[in-house]
């Protein structure tokens, strides 16, 4: 069994998308044997009151009985905006969101600000996750509009450190996954997941070169979990990262855990 | 205990109140799908697909640290990489003298002779050296090297003093293969990118009018370009292939480039971004004999010109 952790639904001001829709994402599952997969809106991102992208995404999941078999809905939440507090109740316990995607980047506030690390706190005793982006896209060749910075895994660190009880889902770790000591074992410690749609790079000589192999040995298999960054990122690229480990890396059962097992431990209650 | 998809929906984990996450299974499996015993969906054997196809990856690096090349190696051979093109760039105006460039190729002739059937050689060199450049392409060609590249961004492609060199390779038949601007798209320039020397689309499509016979390798739409700028500049460029190497395995990136640059011009690369460069082919909108030909065939064509192509 495949769950993708890491898709959307939506559109980006900045670029066009394909398989942006929930029928199209379905396609995409099917093409490539993908059972289910999270998903949250896009635009949502973009909207000044999130909210609004989450009572869409909530609607379009309700059109046909079918989704409710493959998606997983996350609500986008910026606990900078007003009535953020209502915003992740209601997302909660009406519309059924299992999980929290903040983006303290494109919302303008400190992953440290004490509305994040409370909104944090809040999910953690729901016993939902919370997910971070270290990127959306490659700054590089997105648009002069977007933003120009881009996270490393460190970057993300301090909720973790603030709110060490809590769930978390690192996504698309495209940059250094470098940590002193002190930080790799806090993220050893923390109920932390990071998905397999990034570059996954050392932190040495060569920042190019995917060190996947290297990090499930430093930290272990029950850190990982497959995704997509879809449709953002090409679909299989992430999946190929888990199909190519070699069976004298990983046995089934770890591969299994890649697969689905550990979003799905990550996803329970 | 690992669930499968039908015990993970009815377990209660996802079904807390609100949106009921309900076990609809009418539609799973996909009927369209190859079916497998009672109900199961049939498993596609990726990497057998991923295997399956004969590679060349145009955009190939070693470095001078110990283990590069066997690193290299690593995920060629978890990927079915056949052949890697390699070359030593070195990135910066100061460090690109003669004296350096020829130890940089030197790198690269070692690891050619500790892999001869793996590695095949680019040469880098400084045009604005061209005296010495000249001579260092002969001594490289000599020693079994087959093209040009990674070129960087010390002198613009277009630029006069490049002139000699084009004609150089057009007689050898050979390609040459130029890094291209990132971060562009922002339209003020990346301070990482000195504009005296970093080439852009334009001036690819320059060169390739002035030189039609040259044979010329833009690289790289995965590299930090905005690759729909890129794609569209190079549309009508038909001496210019385009390499699809880099880390930036943006969604869409192949079926754009196949629209605007076609799939005689597009050649596979990774840049050492081994899983995003081969991801990105399955991903796309291809078919087999598209993908065969992006994958190997494209640049091998470009090899058998100077009579360096793989059997």
């Amino acid at each position: 069994m495949w769950i993708d952790s890491n898709a959307y639904i939506g559109h980006w001001p900045f670029r066009k998308f394909e398989y942006n829709t929930l029928d199209a994402l379905l396609g995409r599952m099917k093409e490539f044997g993908t059972d289910m997969s999270i998903v949250s809106s896009l635009h949502g991102i973009f909207y000044k009151n999130p909210q609004q992208a989450n009572q869409e995404l909530y609607e379009e999941l309700r059109s046909k009985s079918a989704y409710s078999s493959y998606f997983i809905p996350w609500a986008v939440i910026n606990p900078a905006y007003g009535g953020w507090q209502q915003d992740f109740e209601t997302c909660v316990t009406k519309m059924g969101m299992k999980g929290i995607r903040l983006y303290p980047k494109y919302h303008g506030y400190d992953i440290e600000s004490s509305s994040c690390i409370q909104l944090v706190k809040m999910s953690r005793d729901k016993g939902l996750p919370v997910a971070f982006s270290l990127r959306m896209v490659d700054k590089r060749a997105t648009s002069w509009m977007d933003l120009d910075e881009e996270w490393t895994l460190q970057d993300v660190l301090p909720i973790v450190r603030a709110v060490p009880d809590g769930k978390f889902l690192i996504v698309n770790v495209a940059n250094s996954t470098a940590l002193d000591d002190q930080d790799l074992a806090l993220l050893k410690r923390a109920h932390l997941l990071m998905d397999t749609s990034g570059r996954l790079p050392g932190g040495g000589t060569n920042v190019l070169l995917c060190k996947f192999d290297e990090l499930l040995s430093t930290l272990g298999v029950d850190k990982f979990c497959f995704g997509t960054h879809s449709p953002i990122q090409d679909y299989f690229t992430g999946r190929l990262r888990i199909e190519s480990i070699g069976a004298h890396q990983i046995d089934e059962a770890g591969r299994d855990r890649l697969r689905s097992g550990n979003i799905q431990q990550l996803l329970a209650s | 205990m690992v669930m499968d998809r039908r015990n993970f929906l009815t377990s209660g984990a996802l079904s807390t109140a609100g949106l009921m996450i309900c076990p609809h299974l009418e539609q799973w499996p996909d009927p369209s799908r190859k079916q497998e015993g009672s109900g199961k969906v049939a498993e596609i054997d990726w990497m057998s697909e991923v295997k399956k196809y004969r590679k060349i990856d145009s955009h190939a690096h070693v470095s001078f640290y110990e283990g590069s090349a066997e690193e290299q190696l690593y995920f060629a051979d978890k990927l079915g990489i056949e052949k890697l093109m390699i070359s030593r760039p070195l990135t910066s105006m100061s460090q690109a003298t003669p004296d350096n460039f020829k130890k940089a190729n030197d790198l690269v002739m070692a690891c050619m002779k500790r892999y001869p059937d793996r590695f095949t050689g680019m040469i880098f060199f400084n045009v604005a050296y061209q005296k010495e450049s000249l001579q260092e392409i002969d001594r490289c060609v000599d020693a079994g090297m087959v093209g040009a590249g990674e070129l960087y961004r010390q002198v613009k492609i277009n630029d006069p003093r490049y002139y000699p060199i084009i004609e150089k390779f057009i007689d050898l038949k050979m390609v040459i293969m130029q890094h291209s601007v990132v971060g562009y798209s922002r339209v003020r320039w990346c301070p990482d990118e000195p504009q005296s020397g970093s080439s852009i689309p334009e001036d690819f499509v320059d060169i390739a009018k002035r030189y039609p016979e040259g044979i010329f390798q833009y690289a790289h739409i995965g590299g930090g370009v905005d690759w729909e700028y890129a794609c569209k500049v190079l549309q009508h460029s038909p001496n210019v292939y385009v390499g699809l190497a880099g880390s930036n395995n943006a969604a869409n990136m192949i079926d754009f480039a196949m629209q605007y640059i076609g799939e005689d011009r597009l050649v596979f690369g990774c840049d050492e971004s081994y899983y995003q460069g081969v991801g990105h082919l399955f991903s796309a909108r291809l078919t087999d004999a598209q993908r065969k030909k992006i994958f190997f065939d494209n640049y091998n064509s470009i090899l058998k010109r100077s009579g360096n192509h793989v059997d």
